[in-house]
């Protein structure tokens, strides 16, 4: 496979997932991940691990179905009405080596109860090859104000 | 004329004004939060001279720092000469604190060490010097390595304010440590939502909500296959509120002078049935003997709440705080403590029960953040203006488990100190 039709193929792959959170089939999102997954939001800027410093989310895959499965039954406060959000991807870039690696800018734009809020921040994903497509093995998403002083009214819908 | 504010709690029930009129919220800053002894942070975060970290006590900016003799020291972030920020950052380790703007710099223990071009300040700076040092805080002490600082100068001393039964949550955190030292890591959480501070003091200690509010994650716990595997720390406290409404009613619950109160602890099977914990116990076994170990192990609380704004879960190592920052926003902010001596990864188990219930991610405290929003927006319809915390009140003598005693000994403290 060529650079160009491997970046094609794993940016196309980044657009499903994002799609598959925006319109909210978070089982299918949830299907995208690796048994042994690990989804991680670091609190701090640069944190090297997420074991001995807290973090705004360290989950394995079992983790994120308690919450999607939650989210999905709606019957959790936080969630009434439902979010609406959009993630946008840019400067995709692919290192074609072991493990295959994403690197992407997010844009998360989140509407819920009269009010709009974004997040920015820089996304990587580990990727393992999966038939014609990928499973992730990992995500990692360093928002530009993690660890912003005054902190974060609460999170839903996953980054 | 001073309004009489204490009118506002009423016999099992408060005006709805104590959550709302920012008028009452100036007044808390000035008649509770500048006048009680407030959590300011750990020794261990100022191990060393020129060690320093900046916080707020009771919204102002101070930093703490330990000097060169020894000594903690804690200051306003302001300097003497035309009040910029003399300290950015929020650690580390300094010889002297300068003011960017003009470089008027400080030693570790406030004093005003030197100016740029001295001799245009006149003949007698040297002399007007010592009155130019940063403004300490009024007054500062510590209890077991917890530091705290009081904007008054006068009043009772820490152990006094803290009393028996507070002191012996902070004992007893320390004790855990089988080298009976412990130190603040892991950084920190924070939390804010926007609601008064007083709905998260009452929702601390508010044992009927738990199993109602957080069914929601309580049911998507139950519905995880774990597949043979233990389950993970962070499902077994989603679980652990689950409890039974009539088991949640029969917990102990204890409430102090003062406003202080406490419960007693709930995850007994995430804290005590797993190997890790067991070689944590022989360790302390090894270290205290069997009967001191045994002692200290079976204290079992979850929060102890110390009046207006500290929770302490000794058996987690774990500590949250509130910074009120107007009357309807409120930041919480967690804190992990390692145990010297004890297993790494009974921190790391730590670190992901802060994750999971005090990140801005959690499943169970988002709800009840979202709760206190709604109250806020809601209380002010209608004509009714009383919010009812009657429940236990013919029964304090006994209370135990659902009774809105210790909340209402919260409320009884406010009226005292706002009276």
């Amino acid at each position: 496979m060529s650079g160009a039709e491997l970046w094609h193929r794993v940016q196309q792959f980044l657009f499903h997932e994002a799609r598959l959170l925006d319109e909210r089939r978070l089982q299918e999102w949830l299907g995208l991940y690796a048994q042994d997954a690990e989804y991680w939001v670091p609190y701090a800027w640069g944190q090297k691990s997420p074991k001995d410093h807290v973090s705004l989310y360290y989950e394995t895959k079992s983790l994120l179905g308690m919450r999607v499965d939650r989210l999905e039954r709606e019957l959790s406060p936080l969630d009434s009405p439902p979010s609406r959000v959009n993630h946008y991807l840019t400067n995709v870039q692919v290192d074609d080596g072991d493990p295959l690696t994403a690197r992407a800018h997010l844009l998360f734009v989140e509407y819920r109860r009269e009010e709009q809020r974004w997040f920015a921040g820089r996304a990587t994903w580990r990727l393992r090859p999966n038939g014609a497509g990928f499973l992730i093995a990992a995500k990692r998403v360093d928002l530009l104000n993690a660890d912003q002083d005054g902190g974060h009214l609460r999170f839903a819908l996953p980054f | 004329m001073r309004e009489p504010y204490s009118d506002l709690v009423g016999r099992g029930r408060v005006h709805r004004r104590f959550y709302t009129d920012p008028a009452v919220f100036e007044e808390e800053r000035a008649r509770i939060f500048r006048r009680v002894w407030l959590w300011l942070g750990h020794e261990s975060q100022v191990r060393r001279p020129g060690d320093f970290f900046t916080t707020r006590l009771a919204g102002e900016r101070v930093i703490v720092a330990r000097h060169t003799d020894g000594a903690i020291h804690a200051f306003h972030n302001r300097c003497t000469h035309r009040g910029a920020e003399v300290c950015p950052a929020s650690a580390g380790n300094a010889r002297n604190f300068v003011c960017p703007y003009h470089a008027w710099t400080y030693r570790t223990d406030g004093a005003l060490a030197s100016v740029p071009l001295e001799q245009g300040y006149g003949e007698d700076f040297k002399r007007r010097m010592d009155a130019l040092r940063l403004e300490p805080v009024a007054r500062i002490a510590s209890y077991r390595g917890f530091i705290f600082g009081s904007h008054a100068a006068q009043g009772e001393d820490l152990p006094a304010y803290l009393g028996p039964e507070v002191r012996a949550a902070f004992d007893n955190l320390v004790d855990r440590a089988p080298e009976g030292e412990i130190e603040l890591a892991g950084g920190r959480t924070v939390q804010r939502y926007r609601g008064n501070w007083k709905l998260q003091l009452e929702n601390s200690i508010d044992l009927l909500h738990p199993r109602i509010l957080h069914r929601s994650a309580i049911d998507a716990a139950d519905r995880v296959d774990h597949g043979g595997q233990p389950p993970s720390i962070e499902w077994d406290i989603v679980k652990a509120n689950s409890l039974t409404l009539r088991e949640w009613d029969g917990m102990q619950i204890a409430a102090m002078q003062g406003g202080h109160c406490w419960m007693a602890g709930f995850l007994t099977k995430a804290i005590d049935e797993n190997p890790l914990q067991k070689r944590y116990r022989r360790m302390m076994v090894e270290r205290y003997g069997e009967e001191r170990a045994g002692e200290i192990l079976a204290f079992n609380r979850h929060n102890t709440i110390v009046y207006p704004n500290l929770f302490v879960n000794s058996r987690v190592a774990q500590i949250r705080v509130l910074q009120p920052v107007s009357v309807d926003c409120t930041e919480q902010h967690g804190y992990i403590f390692r145990l010297k001596g004890a297993p790494e990864e009974m921190f790391e188990a730590s670190v992901r029960m802060v994750n999971t219930n005090n990140s801005p991610s959690s499943i169970v405290t988002s709800d009840d953040h979202e709760i206190f929003e709604r109250i806020q927006e809601s209380l002010r319809s209608g004509r009714y203006e009383w919010v009812d915390l009657s429940r236990g009140l013919e029964n304090e003598d006994a209370a135990q488990g659902t009774n809105e005693l210790p909340m209402r000994n919260q409320h009884r403290a406010w009226a005292q100190y706002m009276a």
